[in-house]
């Protein structure tokens, strides 16, 4: 019997503190079980509960997966007590990824607030993996304040991966350590000129900052079937059964959880 | 054009149940007062067996995906083969949604799958109305007409019997002394009780004035954004979800975790679109903040929903929503307001 809602083991091998409330688990899977960046997985907390997330690692390594979690619920803040050596479930993966071959010989433009950087952070190391397919990609990144940055080490040294990658962060407000911008990330694309007849813009973050920044973009010109959002709803079966995360006439789990703005533009209430 | 039809007798009906009761869960409908309730068939309350009336309390979807059904570790429960007599209508007309959410998409659902292959359908005519009763307005019948094994209709004291399926013959061949052959006179007095009852159901829509589903298709997008109609229809919600937990096609579901004795146990239980946790996240953002949202989600899901993506109107008038709201709540009520643009805030008991 093919049991949808099972899953396989999955070893804690690395536990990093991104920031106050944010972790990052590297785990290790004992068996076959892979995603292509944007896909989601089930965490299953064995007898807790599971919760939804995106690997955040690249897809051409299955051996290691990456989730960055963000102490929110129930299943999340006993994760953030798990200890390396732990045990979790896994199942998936889930839903559609970003789909890298239309975005070949494309300008890419990158936008992730907060804990959102997570699923991009996976995006981004696809795109490294042939980076030369890609016309130009920019990484514009917002959090809160500078200690909330995830990912901090490596952010920077994401522009080194090639001449045609930028990375842009800044944070609502400022401190004595940060030397860099200060602002919300829609202020970042001011002054940005993107070619928009080839340029595509995915863009993952709490629901307010996704609404600010997509309506930014399309006043920059952006089509609105060149914009791509991370719509996670409150997704459980992962396969379109259990009815939680509907939005329209689409099921987050299985018909997204990445969508083109022109899929939901007309639905209601996409920003809550 | 009789080959389909045959005549058991009460007597023999309650024999065969108690046969296949050996190697099969049998369920039968029982009389409580003005209700009937599945419960599996008792040779000794024979007499209390009802397989005309009506719909029974318990939605069908029950016996194909229980209220609590644990799904891992997959379970090692009674598999035994169903019969479910008594069948009406209304749950028949249901399984076409069940269906298409559990066995197509993304993934067969096996529980269900199982479930439902190893369910004989013996379905039965209602035999009056109840005001509840909308079946016509959905383009459904008071009597099966898809999705059963064996139909039997009641004919002074014996029944008529009708096959439909390969399943359905396997009976009437592997007990063929139970039935015998009907005269076709037979058939036409089901039809004309077929039609008695039909009537009834008529009269009930048409003294309410009962909008049919292609009067409705497109009323509740229409309405979408008529809060005036969400907030009243749900001013006496309590939030309960009974019209859920009845309703034949609704069909969400929670994954829910427990630990037993060390060892973890993930059950699948019915939820409910009027809860507010919902469709809540994590992080605490709320598509369906308020309760006027998650009433408006509902009829969403029936009205539009399904019908765009199966092209099939998600009620099948069985009415049961209606009889369990506590805050009288009538389906029936808010898709006339959301047709003819008046209504009236639903009436405190």
């Amino acid at each position: 019997m093919k049991n949808p809602y099972s899953y396989i083991e999955a070893e804690i091998t690395n536990i990093v503190s991104e920031t106050p409330n944010i972790k990052t688990f590297t785990l290790k899977p004992k068996g076959d079980i892979g995603f292509r960046a944007g896909q989601f997985m089930d965490v299953t907390l064995p007898g807790i509960g599971e919760a939804p997330f995106t690997p955040s690692s690249n897809h051409n390594i299955k051996e290691k997966l990456d989730f960055t979690v963000m102490s929110a619920g129930r299943v999340t803040k006993l994760l953030h007590e798990a200890k390396p050596g732990d045990i979790v479930g896994l199942r998936g993966p889930y839903g559609k990824g970003y789909p890298l071959n239309d975005f070949k010989s494309k300008d890419i433009v990158i936008i992730g607030g907060g804990v959102g950087l997570a699923p991009l952070r996976a995006l981004i190391y696809a795109l490294f993996n042939d980076v030369n397919d890609y016309n130009r990609i920019v990484v514009k990144y917002g959090s809160r304040s500078p200690k909330d940055i995830v990912y901090k080490k490596e952010v920077e040294s994401w522009k080194d991966a090639a001449k045609h990658v930028e990375v842009d962060v800044t944070t609502d407000i400022g401190d004595d350590t940060w030397k860099g911008n200060v602002g919300l990330v829609t202020t970042t694309l001011k002054n940005f000129t993107f070619d928009v007849s080839n340029a595509v813009a995915i863009v993952c973050g709490p629901p307010i900052m996704m609404k600010f920044v997509t309506f930014k973009l399309l006043d920059l010109g952006f089509k609105d079937s060149n914009l791509y959002l991370s719509m996670e709803k409150n997704m459980s079966c992962g396969v379109g059964k259990c009815g939680h995360c509907r939005v329209g006439p689409y099921y987050a789990c299985k018909d997204g959880p990445v969508f083109t703005y022109d899929k939901i533009r007309d639905l209601p209430n996409i920003w809550d | 054009m009789t080959d389909n039809f045959y005549i058991i007798t009460k007597k023999d009906l309650f024999d065969l149940f108690e046969r296949f009761s050996k190697d099969h869960r049998v369920f039968v409908p029982y009389a409580k007062g003005d209700r009937l309730h599945f419960e599996e068939f008792d040779p000794k309350k024979e007499d209390l067996i009802e397989l005309g009336g009506i719909r029974q309390s318990q939605p069908f979807k029950s016996f194909l995906n229980p209220a609590r059904e644990k799904v891992l570790p997959e379970k090692l429960a009674d598999n035994r083969p169903m019969i479910i007599a008594g069948v009406k209508a209304c749950d028949l007309a249901s399984l076409a949604v069940q269906d298409f959410v559990f066995l197509k998409g993304e993934c067969e659902d096996p529980f269900y799958s199982e479930n439902r292959a190893n369910t004989i359908i013996i379905a039965s005519d209602c035999t009056y109305a109840r005001e509840t009763c909308f079946c016509l307005a959905m383009e459904g019948a008071p009597y099966p007409k898809v999705n059963f094994d064996i139909s039997i209709s009641a004919i002074d004291d014996f029944f008529l019997a009708e096959v439909s399926t390969d399943k359905g013959r396997q009976i009437i061949n592997d007990f063929k002394t139970f039935f015998s052959a009907c005269n076709p006179r037979y058939i036409n007095i089901r039809q004309s009780n077929r039609d008695v009852v039909t009537g009834q159901v008529r009269d009930f829509i048409q003294k309410r004035g009962t909008k049919s589903a292609s009067e409705i298709k497109g009323a509740i997008a229409k309405n979408y954004d008529n809060l005036e109609l969400w907030k009243d229809s749900a001013s006496t919600c309590v939030e309960c979800g009974a019209c859920n937990l009845v309703c034949p096609t609704c069909h969400c579901f929670m994954l829910y975790d427990e630990k037993q004795q060390d060892k973890m146990k993930r059950m699948r239980i019915w939820d409910s679109c009027l809860y507010n946790t919902f469709a809540r996240v994590a992080g605490g953002a709320n598509p369906r903040r308020h309760l006027y949202e998650r009433l408006r989600n509902r009829f969403d899901k029936k009205f539009e929903f399904f019908p765009q993506v199966m092209n099939y109107t998600a009620c099948t008038g069985c009415g049961r929503c209606v009889e369990a709201c506590p805050g009288n709540i009538d389906i029936r009520e808010v898709l006339k307001g959301a047709v003819l643009g008046k209504w009236e805030k639903p009436p405190h008991k």
